[in-house]
């Protein structure tokens, strides 16, 4: 079996996901116990924003196990990458991004899923959605999820 | 809020009956995240006193000029420790929120298994 997670967002604690290793040939992946990864699915308080219209928001998220540094790119109009697609579906990607990030506000909740990557040596989540959780249990209930995955999933495939 | 600075500590959380000496998150500076009902609000101090059974924690909250308190309801913070020099001891909340509909024993019991976890996984890396 291939010992790759690399296809699915994987729920991780902060403490977790900051201590995955970068694969020294390729800057896109990391692993976890032999395991590749890409993706990553995070949960905590809002405890950090700084906002630059039309370019990005840089936030993190404390779990009560760390704090993980994410980066919501709102860059369409100016990104080379965009201006190869269709205006309309930029747009709209455009007004998704731009209405994420209105709801990061400090204090609340953030679901967070996007590709783990690395910025000045450190493990930061580049998100493609951003959700924000009302109820007061969905952090107890993510911590959970967490560590019923780590045991019972992440730790045991191809074994 | 446009910006508010971007590298922060995490808060670790605690409960308000472990916020006592010896415990090594009993100090000056430290970053913790406390929870409890509220118990006292002053508008002019901006400190309210947290309960938790017969353990009590007064929080600055002068930085969270978005929240709003009610008595009776429960709120959760994170911030700094101070310890002042007549020991009076002070949380100064970066952020808070009111969590009324928390699952208190659910969270004390999940906080106990993160905590095992964060042990097991110290152990397994440093094999």
């Amino acid at each position: 079996m291939d010992k790759s997670l690399s296809l699915v967002h994987v729920k991780l604690l902060a403490f977790d996901l900051l201590s995955l290793a970068q694969a020294p040939t390729d800057p896109q992946a990391f692993s976890r116990d032999g395991f590749s990864l890409s993706r990553a699915e995070v949960l905590g308080i809002v405890v950090s924003r700084e906002l630059k219209p039309g370019r990005f928001l840089k936030f993190a998220v404390d779990d009560g196990t760390g704090c993980v540094p994410c980066i919501l790119w709102l860059n369409h109009a100016t990104s080379p990458y965009f201006a190869r697609q269709r205006p309309q579906g930029v747009r709209l990607i455009a007004d998704v991004a731009n209405d994420q990030a209105s709801l990061v506000k400090l204090g609340s909740v953030a679901r967070v899923r996007g590709r783990i990557t690395s910025y000045r040596g450190t493990v930061q989540i580049t998100a493609s959605s951003v959700a924000v959780e009302r109820d007061p249990n969905a952090e107890v209930l993510h911590w959970l999820d967490c560590l019923r995955l780590a045991r019972r999933v992440y730790g045991r495939l191809g074994s | 809020m446009a910006s508010s600075g971007s590298a922060v500590g995490s808060g670790a959380p605690v409960t308000l009956k472990e916020l006592r000496p010896p415990s090594p998150l009993f100090a000056d500076g430290a970053s913790l995240r406390v929870l409890g009902k509220l118990q006292e609000y002053s508008v002019e101090t901006t400190i309210v006193m947290i309960v938790d059974g017969d353990a009590s924690l007064k929080i600055d909250t002068q930085h969270l000029r978005d929240l709003s308190f009610r008595i009776g309801s429960i709120y959760q913070f994170i911030g700094e420790l101070q310890i002042q020099p007549d020991n009076e001891v002070v949380l100064r909340a970066r952020v808070g929120r009111n969590v009324d509909g928390l699952d208190l024993n659910l969270y004390y019991q999940s906080l106990q298994l993160v905590r095992q976890f964060q042990a097991e996984r110290a152990r397994y890396q440093s094999t």
